[in-house]
């Protein structure tokens, strides 16, 4: 059951340039949350952003839960100037997360920039689950906006790193590392990226027989499934199937359930 | 003593002054989690067609100062898993049920508010006759809304009418000159009330790609930004009006509903703040109640229109 609460913000620091990494104490949040799932973190108090932003959880603590977050706009810009001691109302648990399936062999995370925040989350898990750390592939544009790359290490994952620009790591995209690492029928593969990257992974999953979980990202207003304005287009034809809800069908998804070709890539950013 | 919260909507009655906007609280069960929904005078659900409708392409959604551009599209479950699904729920739980429609004829108004009377699945018919975002850009320019002329709000209306006993409200666009004609056409017609104001038309474009950041093109504007135009002529068309309106645009807090009451609303409905704060209609509620007692009015109806000019 999600909650709306008011946490303190235990520590909010540099993870990356313009990349924070913020811990709020939410016990209650922490119990339930489950990886993949998000929070709506309100960012003033005032009307400016007016909307909540969402955030998956990075890390779910015993206590606490963590966010990593790339400052772009007005919203994180505001969650970067908070610090510890100060409150902020988090509102979540929500979504559906991850899910894993002990009986498959191989477990691959691939990130792409700030799409590895609800990674380290799932590496816990499956590590749980599996008993096995899985294998990690982390993209980025270059060597010093990598990121988690220790936070996986430490957990004993096996971690592959791309860069556009060849400063670490193979250089190309992480979706490029992945086919590399040959994924079979008894692989899962679960992606959180930009949404290139996330259907070239789809492509490599679909072409390989390995099952692939993608975690989605879209402007939202609740959070809850009441606003409509947070869908991507499935591949159900029915009118009342079509469009899916980022916030409360996902944020992970099937990755074959998405239209990836209905995309507009054009209005990434 | 505990002051009375209850009004009237014609035969409509609502146990307290407080629903919420079409669209922005689902069918009830995305907030039902959250708190007890028969607390509210009324839920409003999301406009509801015949058939399902999938809705526009995205992005549908993009934040602006102080308020919130959507171009939706009536993306909605139909009539069908509405009595199958929803109407049950809401039934369940004990709600007023306010049943926004949205059709593309009069004919179609009129069977779904029939269909909805039989299978009482509504307590009152709110008319959409003002969704902004139900044609595409190349479109938007040619065939106006409903509401924007006061002959068609007359025509859908007295068809409706027609058509049901049910408490009828017609929801009106403020993308007109004068509020008060389509009001008074709605009146004329026989609506048992007004809802004012559905999402002012607007625009963003992101000056880096050059693109407009909905996929429709424009959109429809909400949330605090829009308060003070929407409180305007919920003053406008008040004065001039026999029948109830309910207010709504930007409300956030008891003070912001209390503004419309005086401004001459009969009830007010919490829109985009839903989204912010889940239980924001609630609180709305309760500091309503709060205020009442503080300054010792024992009607809610005494604050109907008794703005100090």
């Amino acid at each position: 059951m999600p909650y709306v609460l008011d946490c303190e913000i235990a520590a909010n620091d540099e993870a990356a340039p313009a990349h924070r990494r913020m811990r709020v104490c939410a016990p209650q949040i922490a119990r339930e949350a489950q990886p993949g799932q998000f929070a709506m973190l309100q960012t003033a108090d005032g009307y400016a952003p007016f909307l909540r932003r969402p955030m998956s959880f990075e890390r779910v603590l015993p206590e606490a839960v963590a966010f990593l977050y790339k400052v772009e706009g007005e919203g994180t810009r505001l969650l970067a100037a908070m610090r510890p001691g100060q409150t902020i109302s988090v509102h979540g648990p929500l979504g559906k997360g991850f899910s894993i399936d002990s009986t498959i062999s191989r477990h691959i995370l691939v990130a792409g920039g700030i799409g590895v925040a609800p990674l380290p989350a799932l590496a816990d898990a499956v590590t749980r689950a599996c008993r096995r750390p899985p294998d990690v592939v982390i993209g980025a544009r270059t060597k010093r906006f990598l990121l988690c790359g220790d936070v996986f290490r430490s957990m004993g994952c096996e971690v592959y790193l791309a860069t556009d620009d060849g400063s670490v790591g193979e250089k190309g995209v992480a979706s490029h590392v992945l086919e590399r690492l040959a994924p079979n029928p008894d692989t899962q593969i679960y992606a959180c990226g930009p949404m290139p990257m996330m259907r070239a992974t789809a492509q490599i999953a679909a072409r390989s027989g390995a099952a692939c979980q993608v975690s989605l990202e879209a402007q939202m207003a609740c959070g809850d499934g009441a606003c409509l304005g947070c869908v991507v287009e499935s591949i159900f034809e029915n009118e009342g199937e079509k469009m899916v809800r980022v916030c409360t069908d996902g944020p992970v998804f099937d990755a074959q359930h998405i239209d990836w070709n209905a995309h507009n890539f054009a209005y990434d950013r | 003593m505990k002051p009375n919260l209850e009004v009237r909507i014609g035969a409509l009655r609502m146990k307290n002054p407080v629903t919420v906007a079409s669209g922005t609280f689902g069918y009830g069960q995305e907030y039902a989690r959250y708190f007890d929904i028969a607390a509210l005078g009324a839920v409003t659900i999301k406009s509801i067609t015949l058939k399902p409708r999938a809705g526009n392409a995205p992005p549908r959604l993009v934040e602006t100062p102080a308020g919130i551009l959507n171009a939706i599209g009536l993306q909605n479950v139909g009539l069908d898993a509405y009595l199958a699904e929803k109407a049950p729920f809401l039934r369940k739980h004990g709600a007023t049920i306010i049943a926004n429609i949205y059709g593309s004829q009069p004919d179609e108004y009129c069977e779904l508010a029939r269909r909805l009377e039989e299978a009482h699945a509504a307590d009152a018919i709110e008319a959409n006759l003002s969704c902004p975002n139900v044609h595409d850009a190349a479109t938007a320019r040619g065939p106006a809304l409903v509401a924007q002329i006061p002959e068609r709000v007359a025509e859908y209306s007295r068809a409706l009418r027609a058509a049901t006993k049910l408490p009828l409200l017609v929801k009106l666009t403020p993308n007109v000159a004068d509020i008060r004609e389509p009001a008074l056409a709605a009146q004329e017609a026989g609506a048992d009330g007004v809802s004012l104001i559905n999402t002012l038309m607007g625009m963003a474009i992101d000056p880096e790609t050059r693109r407009p950041r909905l996929a429709n093109v424009i959109g429809g504007l909400s949330g605090p930004a829009i308060r003070p135009v929407a409180l305007k002529m919920v003053w406008d068309a008040s004065r001039v009006l026999q029948i109830p309106v309910i207010g709504m645009g930007g409300i956030c807090t008891a003070p912001d509903a209390i503004q419309f009451l005086l401004a001459g609303a009969n009830a007010v409905a919490v829109g985009s703040m839903s989204f912010r704060q889940p239980d924001a209609a609630l609180q709305i509620v309760r500091g309503l109640a709060d205020y009442l007692e503080h300054h010792q009015i024992p009607d809610v109806n005494d604050l109907v229109g008794a703005i100090a000019t």
